[in-house]
């Protein structure tokens, strides 16, 4: 080690111990002040000259101890190693130097090689100091910095991720992360035709690396849900974004929640995460959702698949999710196991709102203050849902001119273009380019929707609505949706549209037809409409919307008229 | 702790995983599997593992890719309830053996 040159407090009222020291510590190349007290030592020094203090014990005014507590104090966390002075070799004085927070002692009469000796130990521990103390500078900058990136990202993060309806009185959401960023994420936007997608995400991991992931997640979320895209359409997005983009070790567990609000239906997937709690009002026990799926982002496109599961509600009923930082605990020993504390509710003995209690349970046992993983719980309350209105929130209205249009098309799909595409977006975005028509994108969904479904679902399909009567049959109609579109030969749809418009008003007609052999329609009544009835809505609802609705060859052709 | 063997005759590794399976083994974990050529099969053997989080998923997924992706040869074994309900939350009987 390189020899070091200290400045050095010497401190004795003995004249010729002071200027023997003071000759021996400068041929050694330091620089020395001396103090012919205690008191007057405590005076010269100064924390940031003064590398060393060397002080004899018995002094006049101030003895070495009382002076080398003051000097520690002066020095607050600087380390200024004191050496003591000393003729004695009593323990007991030696023990006090040491308590009162010495380094070491060098005794009388000076030894020359054994001064030389302990100044460059004390050296080697000032150089050892001054490099650790860089060092935690350094880290500690480094952090400082650190943390305020990640704060900046996170609020760019949170932007992105919560630009969506989670205020909606239905949702219930508890949101906490183990560190700045989250690995779970929590989306809900509404969709054109009313009701809402929700998804609960749980990356692998936590921090930084997991939330990354959210990030193109949301973006297909919102993007793909404002432009109409169904359920089954966005997850095989989603999966296939992410089996692109992240690392094969990290994956996205999630449940998606597609609530129809006209005919009181919630679609559920669920992929890799513990199983989803649905408390209907009148069973004892939840049902439970279990995983059907492996997580988002691990299968290619080509192996992909959503089986997802349909059920009916009705008012009263509530949905329950969360990620497994609910589902397991942290026991005493440090082990990790299924969370007990859960039981009440899956056995269906909690009253009242089971998000609430779930709340609650996590405040108790501790598990919200010093939470092992990200932790996410997401409640639907499906009675709020029933309140709820449509919502359609008005499309981006400055996108089109305001300028009046006219225009028709006609779009004609045969069997194939029926089993693997969704016409409905891509309608949509062209009937959104009439400003009026944007601003009620909401209503025009919604008619499409259900003249589009009616036509796919009854002339096509040949699927029997009332079979929508029960739970099971309810199940068993989108069942049976999914394997006869996949089985799908022939058939074909049409779809005209014309839309005529000046300033002050104008009229959007649509024709469906298609090539079925129709329905029975001698007892449609659309007057009175049965809001306690799962099926037969569509036809209901359009006939609420539009200003003329015509239903010709036995259904398999209906044209409406759309006025504004 | 990650224990393993090489079996010349069946071309199969043996892993023997001790206590969490967790981040904290990421790098061992790697490493671990690594040793062995691509397309090898593997036994993972998680009798004595007591917790095993989503970026232990993630490494099995690794191992997965190394031992050739959709026809590798991966059996999982002696894992307790705990660790079977968190693979098959995940459904990774679908890519894995688990027995």
């Amino acid at each position: 080690m390189k020899e070091q040159n200290l400045k050095i407090l010497v401190a004795d009222d003995n004249p010729s111990d002071r200027m023997l020291l003071e000759s021996m510590l400068t041929q050694l190349g330091h620089v020395v002040e001396t103090a012919v007290d205690g008191q007057d030592a405590v005076e010269k020094f100064d924390p940031n000259s003064i590398q060393l203090v060397c002080l004899d014990v018995k002094m006049p005014r101030k003895d070495g101890w009382e002076a080398a507590l003051e000097i520690l104090q002066i020095a607050k966390e600087k380390l200024i190693p004191i050496v003591f002075l000393s003729g004695v070799s009593d323990p007991d004085i030696l023990k006090k130097c040491l308590d009162v927070g010495a380094t070491d002692f060098i005794s009388k009469p000076y030894n020359p090689t054994l001064v030389s000796a302990k100044l460059n130990a004390i050296a080697r521990l000032l150089v050892l100091q001054n490099t650790l103390s860089e060092q935690r500078d350094e880290l500690s900058f480094l952090n400082q910095q650190m943390v305020h990136d990640q704060e900046v990202a996170k609020m760019v993060y949170e932007r992105i991720t919560h630009s969506n309806c989670l205020s909606d009185p239905a949702l219930n959401t508890l949101h906490q992360g183990s560190h700045i960023f989250n690995g779970d994420v929590i989306l809900a936007a509404y969709k054109p035709n009313g009701g809402m997608h929700i998804l609960l995400g749980d990356f692998t991991g936590h921090g930084l690396s997991a939330a990354i992931g959210a990030l193109p997640l949301a973006d297909i979320f919102f993007d793909w849900t404002e432009k109409g895209f169904l359920m089954r359409q966005i997850l095989p997005e989603i999966n296939k974004r992410l089996h692109n983009i992240l690392p094969p070790n990290m994956f996205c567990a999630a449940a998606f929640i597609d609530i129809n609000l006209h005919n009181r239906t919630a679609s559920v997937w669920n992929a890799g995460l513990p199983d989803l709690l649905y408390f209907s009002a009148g069973e004892p026990q939840p049902r439970l959702i279990a995983s059907d799926s492996l997580p988002l982002g691990i299968l290619n496109e080509y192996e992909f698949e959503a089986n997802i599961d349909m059920l009916s509600y009705e008012f009263g009923d509530y949905l329950i999710a969360f990620t497994d930082g609910v589902y397991e605990a942290r026991s005493e020993d440090n082990k990790i196991h299924y969370n007990s504390a859960l039981n009440p509710l899956y056995a269906g003995e909690v009253s009242g709102s089971p998000f609430v209690w779930l709340e609650n349970m996590l405040q108790e046992e501790g598990i919200l203050e010093n939470p092992h993983d990200d932790i996410s719980v997401l409640g639907i309350d499906l009675t709020q849902a029933l309140n709820n209105a449509p919502q359609s929130k008005p499309a981006d209205v400055t996108r089109g001119v305001s300028e009046p249009a006219s225009f028709a098309f006609c779009y004609e799909l045969n069997a194939k273009s029926l089993r693997n595409t969704d016409p409905l977006p891509y309608l949509l975005q062209i009937l959104t380019t009439v400003p009026e028509l944007s601003k009620r994108s909401g209503e025009i969904f919604m008619i499409l929707s259900e003249m589009y479904s009616n036509a796919l679902e009854h002339g096509i399909l040949k699927l029997d609505s009332s079979l929508k009567e029960t739970a099971e049959g309810f199940a068993e109609y989108y069942a049976s949706r999914e394997t006869k579109l996949k089985q799908l030969n022939e058939g074909c749809v049409s779809i005209e549209v014309k839309v005529s418009a000046d300033s002050h008003e104008g009229c959007l007609a649509i024709v469906m037809s298609d090539s079925g052999d129709g329905f029975d329609i001698s007892h449609l009544n659309f007057d009175n409409l049965d809001h306690e009835m799962p099926f037969n809505r569509g036809l209901s609802l359009i006939n609420q919307l539009c200003h003329k609705l015509e239903i010709t060859d036995n259904g398999s052709r209906i044209s409406i008229e759309y006025r504004w | 702790m990650i224990i393993g063997q090489f079996d010349e005759k069946s071309a199969t590794a043996t892993m023997v995983l001790k206590g969490r399976f967790d981040y904290s083994c990421q790098q061992e974990f790697r490493e671990f599997f690594a040793r062995y050529p691509k397309g090898t099969d593997y036994i993972i053997d998680l009798s004595s593992v007591s917790y095993i989080d989503s970026s232990a998923l993630g490494m099995l997924l690794l191992l997965r890719d190394h031992a050739g992706g959709d026809t590798s040869n991966v059996v999982i074994k002696g894992a307790s309830e705990f660790v079977i309900s968190a693979l098959k939350m995940a459904h990774f009987e679908r890519l894995f053996v688990l027995s």
